[in-house]
């Protein structure tokens, strides 16, 4: 795939507060990339340094190749669709979708197919006359996708667009995202603090805390490697243990050594070792060496998220048995279960 | 229960509109009234409106204040706006501290700021005139269009801008297309308020305008002494104007329907429109002004209000082929504010003591007696008075004295031999009005004890705010200004102290009235045209100066302002055909009890002001 957007040592300074702290990242042509973080990471700010709205301290912004960091924002093939819509509430449905094309000075009668054909592909046909404040906020939100990409940009950045809907209608949309990005073929920069919104609709996942890249990977490779113990804990819960790599492929944590199969660091380097609640089992006491009492149980619908107590630490376990509180219970899981990490700071 | 209290609610809702309405709607009934007077209508007329139409000194005046406040409402809700968008986007403290400051102007007395921006142009060297009064407006009108539309800029969404910006607006475009339509209802109300603010501005208005340009305010006020119903005419036409913009302002937008597209381009297209005409009709009254300038021969004169027939002016003009340009004080005090501020001026027309002051202080040139050809038609009576002796730099304009007006039907005849002793006569208590004037009421005083009105001996004064003092307690009487006048022809209290020329209009309106000049003598007072020592064109103030002390100019005037004329000639046609058998129009001569005031020292004034602060302060 083709870059479209590159950044290059990005940072962004507010006052005397470091806000980017050196991005380095590559965007490109058709992918479904997702910046992820909690809130004041610097997401929101690297997007809208994207779209224009803000200007880097420092570094590049380069957009087909080229400079972009000194042209306005009114003069990049970028949209954006905002937190909170931003619609222009004295327009109508049709006005507010029809604006970027009026500014162009299109014709008329090119600007009517198209604003309708826009609507129709958010579902939203015949709703051209209807008042924007009046629109419910899932229907808001289509108004908004819809007024972005009737300008046909190259990139649609999107900034927690998802934030104000209710859970369905979010699962809803996000599909309906995912859908429309498949048909209109164009990159899409989506910014969230939602782990699970970020795995289910990305093609690439940046995971972004206090200023600077954590990882980059696809959905998968976040959740199952996870680099170091800010994205395996922001990813989905977890166990993080400290733990020491004796040699390749062996472990100790907790008392016991475990084959794994990660490999590659020195011999006794402290690490961090990522066990997700989901692998592991809970077997009889006497068939696994961790040994623990099950502390509390909490019925989640699919799975029992279990806590067990054992000897140094709890464990969360997901597991769809149910174990009775106070049962003395063993705990395993594979070497492919276990994951190291380097421990942050070290690297 | 419940139908008491609507019926209550009802009653106390007719209540406030009676208390907003009746006066407007008194004003409106009295400007079709027949007659003079503006407590009895006397039958349904149109010549108040007829008056006003060929009154050009209203009528400038009304083209003045309407394109001022467009002018100043267009330029201060541009400016305003774009303070509150600019304000929105910048940091807290600089916010914090613009709003702050900004609301300096709007909580300052009109007062402090008028004499603050009078002082401004003064010693900037600015010609006080239309361009001062314009930009005075313009700045004690943007406050009041921040302050309204900073709200609504405050509550968009801070990304409507960008959104705009995003989709490939300019920030121009992202300005007009989106943050101006959005913030348009403040907009609106600060245009709104700041035309209000402008078009019935009176206290700034009246202190940075100069050059005889003059707003409706300004004119009104100057006309209050002899107040009639013109004003009352134009009130209702300017209330019929707000009425008719009110109601289109509220049904056009419902008649537009939801077409916002099209009512926002008829809204461009009727702002454009008001703002092309304010400015043609403004750029029309600059040309104007400057083809009038290049005439050469203006006589810049300042008088009285109400103290000249307005026709004389024009005649002047047409005859001497030159222009006056003639503007006037509300007190000999605030005249001589405006002299000591630098404005220039070739004649004043003040009293007396204030002559005398002038003169002391070097602010006169001596009149050249040669230049009046009609000199010798001047009464021997009102020359060479003590306030200029040898008349070296004052010629009379007008003179008289203070008297009694009293009811015939209410007043015993064998009572008036109490003189000023009569306004003591518990037999009229709550039957009088006094002037409320801190001179004139201590000159009653000291003549009723039989001292000089011109003492300095602080044991008389002691003795004469004793006798107010009393007849304050005793006698309930009402300090009254120029209501007097229109309360006395309506006949409303049996006694009244007033002035001669006031006693003798009063008089022609209300046959039942006499007129007291009382034996232990009175103020008599002269007022006289004096030449200022920067007069520009000498030759043109004498021939105004003469031409004002012409038989028939002269007798016209007597007969308009109704003060006695030191003309001879016109004092007794005056006399003879228009104030015939009335006594206040004819002051006593030669009378030693009689006296004229002096100058006073600032102590002595000063003690005169802080005793009749206490008198009236009950």
């Amino acid at each position: 795939m083709e870059k479209i957007i590159e950044l290059k040592n990005l940072t962004k300074n507010f006052d005397d507060q470091q806000v980017l702290k050196g991005i380095n990242l590559e965007i490109h042509q058709n992918e479904f990339l997702t910046l992820l973080g909690p809130s004041g990471c610097g997401k929101t700010t690297t997007l809208r340094i994207i779209a224009g709205f803000e200007e880097a301290s420092s570094g590049e912004v380069l957009f087909d190749g080229m400079d972009i960091s000194k042209i306005p924002a009114y003069k990049r093939e970028i949209n954006t669709v905002f937190q909170k819509y931003a619609l222009f509430p004295h327009m109508n449905v049709f006005d507010n979708v029809a604006f970027g094309l009026n500014i162009k000075k299109m014709d008329k009668a090119v600007i009517k197919t198209k604003v309708e054909r826009m609507l129709s592909m958010v579902g939203l046909a015949n709703y051209g006359s209807k008042d924007v404040t009046l629109l419910s906020g899932g229907q808001q939100q289509r108004v908004a996708i819809a007024r972005a990409l009737v300008n046909e940009p190259k990139v649609l950045l999107l900034d927690e667009p998802l934030g104000a809907l209710d859970a369905r209608l979010r699962k809803e949309m996000q599909m309906e995202l995912k859908k429309i990005q498949k048909e209109v073929g164009i990159t899409f920069v989506f910014v969230t603090h939602d782990q699970e919104e970020a795995l289910s609709m990305s093609d690439t996942v940046v995971v972004m805390n206090e200023g600077t890249i954590q990882q980059i990977g696809t959905p998968i490779d976040i959740y199952n490697e996870p680099e170091n113990r800010f994205v395996a804990g922001f990813i989905g819960e977890s166990n993080i243990i400290e733990g020491i790599m004796i040699k390749d492929f062996l472990v100790a944590f907790d008392d016991f050594e475990f084959i794994c199969v990660d490999k590659g660091f020195p011999e006794n380097e402290p690490v961090d070792v990522v066990i997700r609640p989901e692998d592991i089992d809970i077997v009889q006491p006497d068939k696994a060496n961790l040994k623990g009492i099950v502390k509390s149980v909490t019925f989640k619908g699919v799975h029992y998220e279990t806590i067990v107590t054992t000897k140094y630490r709890d464990y969360r376990i997901d597991t769809t048995d149910y174990f009775a509180v106070g049962l003395e219970v063993g705990l395993t899981f594979t070497p492919e279960d276990i994951h190291v990490m380097w421990q942050m700071g070290s690297y | 229960m419940r139908k008491k209290n609507s019926l209550f609610s009802k009653f106390y809702i007719a209540i406030c509109f009676a208390f907003f309405y009746l006066p407007i709607l008194v004003t409106m009934v009295f400007s079709f009234n027949s007659s003079k007077s503006l407590s009895k209508f006397t039958g349904f007329s149109l010549r108040w409106y007829k008056a006003l139409l060929e009154n050009s000194e209203i009528m400038s005046a009304v083209y003045v204040s309407v394109t001022i406040a467009i002018l100043a409402t267009i330029a201060s809700t541009v400016l305003g706006t774009m303070t509150a968008i600019g304000l929105s986007k910048s940091r807290k403290i600089i916010k914090d501290m613009v709003l702050s400051m900004n609301d300096i102007p709007i909580l300052n007395p009109d007062i402090v700021t008028a004499i603050g921006w009078m002082l401004l142009f003064s010693s900037l060297g600015f010609q006080k005139g239309y361009m001062t009064m314009l930009l005075a407006h313009i700045a004690f009108c943007t406050p009041y269009v921040i302050t309204s539309v900073y709200p609504k800029v405050r509550s968009l969404d801070p990304n409507l801008a960008n959104a705009a910006m995003d989709l490939g607006a300019t920030p121009y475009q992202a300005l007009t297309k989106v943050i101006i339509p959005m913030i348009r209802p403040g907009i609106f109300a600060g245009a709104l308020l700041a035309f209000t603010m402008s078009f019935d501005d009176f206290v700034i208005s009246y202190f940075v305008s100069g050059n005889g340009v003059k707003n409706i305010s300004i004119v009104v006020y100057n006309m209050t002494k002899r107040i009639n119903p013109t004003i009352n005419a134009l009130s209702t036409i300017v209330i019929v104007v707000i009425v008719v913009i009110l109601l289109l302002a509220n049904l056009l937008p419902r008649l537009g329907g939801g077409d916002n597209k099209k009512n926002n381009q008829n809204m461009k297209k009727l702002v454009a429109g008001v703002a092309v005409f304010a400015l043609v009709l403004s750029l029309v009254t600059c040309v104007a002004n400057k083809s009038n300038n290049k005439e050469a021969r203006v006589l810049k004169v300042y008088n009285a209000g109400e103290y000249i027939d307005p026709d004389l002016l024009t005649e002047f003009q047409d005859e001497y082929n030159c222009t006056v340009i003639y503007e006037t004080f509300e007190s000999n005090e605030m005249m001589y504010t405006k002299l000591q501020a630098g404005d220039a001026y070739d004649i004043l027309i003040p009293s007396d003591y204030m002559i005398e002051r002038l003169i002391r202080e070097d602010y006169l040139q001596p009149i050249d007696w040669d230049c009046l050809t009609n000199a010798e038609g001047l009464n021997p009576d009102v020359m060479n008075k003590e306030y200029d002796p040898g008349n070296v730099y004052s010629v009379p304009y007008f003179w008289g004295n203070v008297g009694i007006l009293y009811d015939k039907t209410v007043v015993d005849p064998a009572d008036l031999s109490e003189g000023w002793n009569l306004l003591m006569d518990t037999k009229y208590a709550g039957n009088l009005y006094m002037y409320d004037s801190e001179r004139d009421s201590f000159m009653i005083a000291l003549k009723a004890l039989g001292y000089s009105m011109n003492t300095h001996d602080k044991n008389e004064i002691q003795a004469a705010y004793e006798w107010l003092i009393q007849q304050r307690d005793t006698m309930k009487p009402v300090y009254a200004g120029d209501d007097v006048i229109d309360n006395m022809i309506s006949g409303n209290k049996a006694l009244a102290v007033v002035y001669s020329g006031d006693g003798a209009y009063i008089m022609s309106e209300n046959e039942d009235l006499g007129f007291l000049m009382p034996e232990e003598g009175t103020n008599l007072w002269y007022d006289a045209m004096v030449m200022t020592r920067n007069c520009e064109n000498t030759e043109l103030a004498y021939e105004f100066m003469d031409f004002m002390l012409r038989d028939d100019v002269a007798y016209r005037n007597t007969q308009y302002v109704g003060y006695s004329s030191p003309v001879v000639a016109a004092y007794e046609q005056a006399q003879e055909e228009d104030y015939e058998g009335i006594e206040a129009y004819v002051p006593r001569v030669g009378y030693e009890k009689d006296e004229i005031f002096r100058y006073q020292d600032t102590d002595i004034k000063k003690l005169f002001a802080e005793l009749w602060t206490k008198v009236k302060a009950q």
